[in-house]
């Protein structure tokens, strides 16, 4: 197995150096042949490296200890279903991961290139050749999974017992693949600017890629709050953690650019400043890559303990420095097709956003290097943690609603007062209507009120759109559903984003309801006690201990009741496995829309009696609601519009004289 | 409930910002937390020493648990949320607790990010300034040289180069799948 794994992957560098070499040369010196064969042979890699993928997950199914890999990441007690999660538990499977990601993408992404793009496409293929021979050079020399011990141990170490959750089959693999292909854009833009076609060429398919990238980050993001919320059992779905922050931040760069690239698309600007995003956002990635390999509790401190870490860093500096480069170089020929008319329009709101975007971002990176900053200053540790991150992005993501509900009422180059007025006045009202019934329920606290009524306005604002669209073409003689359909057909860019944003809207009630108004107890009950919190009477049965191989399981019997009426019984349980010294719980929750009732048994007493905490956390269902619904609306941005009007755009667009030789 | 028909629009706009501003205001008015609520928060401002990452808020280790409740007893008796802070700092050293304290150097992390924000939009209205003040000769400057007189040569050879391409690829894709006519 080992030997077949390790010669797959050497199969896999030499094809990627050469796929790589040859596209570079090729486009260079003209030699359509050469760049042919190197295209071809980037179909290729992926065969070799599903090889390698098939050898490691075989030898984890049939217990190979001689291979060290295995031997630290998996057991016999484990499940053999979970050989899948343990091939990426350690950072050797998780590079290995993300290589055979990117060579996937990469292959698709190169095989469906538009043939605007063709002429530049060669040294795409170079630029994603080298992302890819960097990984597969860490994978042969410095984290080989295939690597085996002289002699085999006779069991393993085991896989660490948090990621024995179903929510770890798709998660961490979903994180991953978002990372990693924020690559393609990437390498579209660098293409682009290679072959000397800096135009627009490279934006509709630089945006499908981003969209792709970033829709897939954002569900693995999505996935990640929900698993910690069912099964790390702390009560919450988010802490800001140094792997939580990696993930992140490249998607809010990733954020910005695809709002600012429609700049681009519609109206031939911000050409530079495109460019330099998709380039920190593939940085940021890389960053985010490197922080997320191995482990659910990697920091930034570790970071530089290992020579991995500092070829890591080594690359990301020289892929900045030669990105960056490479803009400065072109930045002459990149110049604005069209100017801006107006501060007020829709080009300046996209401009903001990309502000606040950043803004975020660069708080993430800012809260992850000050503890070392301060320490090199002071010499005093210090810790930066939730507080921070809530305090300072907190009433950011408040300005980002904000700008949600008005940027897309601005109307492209110049928009007049009276129209934003017009636009808003609706629902502005129904957003001071909305904090005004809040204020006679109870709910007095300012920041919550005005998010509230933020977010009032945005989803307002969204509606208004639709309805006004659809009764349009309602009164042409559309059937109502089928007006709405068109509608949305017309201008899926616009209409995928209301509804992506209508997610981000569900997801700051989540955000603010459990932030602001979680109701918090703990509470030792003894057998038959009963407890009333927040309206819900619980009632402490009996606990188990049930015993594991691996674990201790200790299951507490509750029965929840509300106004009389029983809601049922539930077995929350804690867990309790040795050889890690981890204790994790799985609570009780029970969901509805307005709120989650969450009880976490945490201390298991000798005399049967159970400390439990217990949580109410209000509207944090409408986080994993907004998860569909963001999928939803990316796809809908993504779908591709073909019929119309593509000879009219497509001339003026070949005409702009910046064509170089074709390469092909 | 507003009658809003017939207001002028300027007095329209008034009344919405005035009936904020007073929502705002009546909403400041509120609010003691109880004695748990307060533990609580106070929770959320200190690390456990002993745990990876965790407030003792978070954390069910024996020294997290020891301390939630020295909090308690110590709000109850009467200390002040600084001077029960401080304690813990005199203990566990200023890393215990989990916001940097915004005095001395650790002022920096907190001023920072807003300088950052405040610079970034300045950069933007700068940068939109520039955009807007470069208009009227450009569409003259998109040419190589800026020579509007080879105009129709470089349009000829473009055609030209159009037609080649379509020659040699069209037949293997219908349309052109790359340009989404990105309308409306």
């Amino acid at each position: 197995m080992s030997e077949l794994g390790t010669l797959s992957l050497l199969f896999a560098l030499v094809l990627a150096v050469y796929s790589g070499v040859g596209s570079a040369l090729g486009a260079r010196k003209g030699l359509l042949e050469l760049t042919t064969s190197a295209r071809y042979a980037t179909y290729l890699i992926p065969l070799p490296l599903g090889i390698a993928v098939l050898a490691l997950v075989g030898a984890f199914v049939s217990r190979d200890f001689q291979i060290e890999y295995v031997a630290k990441n998996s057991s016999l007690a484990m499940a053999k279903g979970y050989a899948w999660v343990a091939f990426y538990a350690g950072n050797e499977g998780s590079i290995l991961f993300l290589t055979v990601v990117l060579s996937i993408v990469a292959a698709i992404a190169i095989a469906l290139a538009p043939r605007l793009s063709r002429a530049s496409l060669a040294y795409t293929t170079a630029v994603l050749m080298s992302v890819l021979a960097f990984f597969l050079f860490i994978l042969v020399l410095l984290a080989n999974p295939f690597e085996t011990s002289a002699v085999a141990p006779a069991d393993g170490r085991g896989m660490n017992p948090l990621l024995t959750h179903p929510g770890m089959f798709i998660h961490p693999p979903m994180l991953m693949t978002g990372l990693i292909t924020v690559t393609v854009p990437f390498a579209f833009a660098m293409g682009a600017l290679l072959a000397g076609r800096t135009g627009d060429d490279w934006v509709d398919t630089g945006r499908t890629w981003a969209l792709i990238s970033w829709g897939i980050l954002g569900t693995g993001l999505l996935l990640g709050g929900w698993w910690a919320y069912t099964i790390l059992g702390w009560g919450g779905f988010w802490a800001w953690d140094p792997v939580e922050n990696a993930g992140l931040m490249p998607w809010l760069v990733l954020t910005a650019f695809i709002h600012s690239i429609m700049v681009q698309k519609r109206r031939g600007m911000f050409r530079v400043w495109n460019i330099a995003l998709i380039n920190v956002a593939f940085t940021s990635a890389l960053l985010g890559m490197f922080i997320n390999r191995g482990g659910p509790t990697p920091s930034v401190h570790s970071f530089a303990q290992s020579i991995l870490g500092w070829v890591f860093l080594a690359f990301m500096a020289v892929t900045a420095l030669f990105s960056f480069g490479l803009m400065v170089h072109r930045m002459p020929a990149l110049k604005n097709s069209q100017s801006l008319e107006s501060k007020l329009s829709r080009e300046t709101a996209f401009l903001v956003n990309n502000v606040l975007f950043l803004a975020m971002a660069f708080v993430i990176i800012w809260g992850q290097l000050f503890p070392i900053l301060s320490d090199m200053v002071t010499g005093v540790s210090i810790t930066v943690g939730e507080p921070f991150y809530n305090r300072v992005n907190g009433p950011l993501l408040l300005a980002v609603i904000f700008l949600m509900g008005i940027g897309p009422m601005v109307p492209w180059r110049h928009a007049s007062l009276a129209q934003l007025r017009k636009a808003l006045l609706l629902p502005i009202i129904v957003a001071l209507g909305l904090d005004v019934t809040l204020l006679a329920l109870g709910v007095t606290k300012v920041f919550p009120l005005m998010a509230f009524g933020l977010c009032a306005m945005v989803g307002t604002g969204i509606l208004r759109e639709w309805t006004r669209g659809t009764r349009a073409r309602h009164r042409k003689g559309e059937s109502y559903p089928l007006a709405f359909g068109k509608l949305v057909a017309a201008n899926r860019p616009r209409y995928g984003g209301y509804v992506v944003h209508l997610a981000v809207v569900m997801m700051a009630l989540a955000i603010i309801g459990t932030y602001f108004f979680d109701t918090q107890r703990d509470v030792v009950l003894q057998p038959g006690e009963q407890v009333t919190v927040g309206g819900y009477q619980i009632t402490y049965i009996d606990a188990q201990q049930i015993q594991h191989p691996d674990h201790l399981q200790s299951v507490a019997t509750i029965v929840v009741e509300r106004d009389g009426k029983s809601l049922g019984t539930y077995s929350p349980w804690q867990d309790f496995y040795p050889s890690f010294s981890l204790r994790p719980a799985r609570a009780a929750i029970r969901s509805t829309p307005i709120e989650d009732l969450y009880i976490i048994p945490n201390d298991f007493f000798q005399d049967g009696s159970v400390g439990f905490r217990i949580l109410i956390n209000p509207l944090v269902m409408w986080m994993w609601i907004a998860g569909p619904v963001l999928v939803l609306g990316t796809v809908i941005a993504l779908w591709p519009q073909r019929k119309r009007a593509l000879i009219r755009e497509a001339i003026p667009q070949v005409l702009r004289p910046t064509y170089a030789p074709a390469v092909e | 409930m507003l009658h809003l028909r017939p207001v002028p629009i300027r007095a329209r706009g008034l009344l919405l910002i005035l009936f904020a501003v007073s929502l705002v205001a009546y909403s400041c008015a509120a609010d003691t937390p109880t004695p748990e609520e307060r533990a609580q928060s106070l929770d959320r401002l200190l690390m456990c020493p002993v745990c990876p990452a965790e407030t003792i808020d978070q954390s069910q280790a024996d020294l997290a648990v020891q301390m939630r409740s020295l909090v308690r007893e110590k709000l109850q008796s009467g200390e002040s949320e600084e001077e029960i802070l401080d304690f813990f700092v005199d203990r566990y050293g200023k890393s215990v607790l989990s916001q940097p304290p915004s005095t001395g150097f650790n002022l920096v992390v907190w001023v920072v990010p807003p300088i950052a924000l405040v610079g970034g939009l300045a950069l933007v209205w700068l940068a939109a300034r520039q955009l807007g003040q470069k208009r009227q000769p450009h569409s003259q400057k998109e040419t190589p040289e800026g020579r509007p007189d080879l105009e129709p040569y470089l349009k000829q050879i473009d055609e030209e180069f159009l037609a080649f391409e379509r020659a040699r690829n069209g037949p293997e894709r219908g349309g052109e799948p790359g340009l989404q006519g990105g309308k409306g």
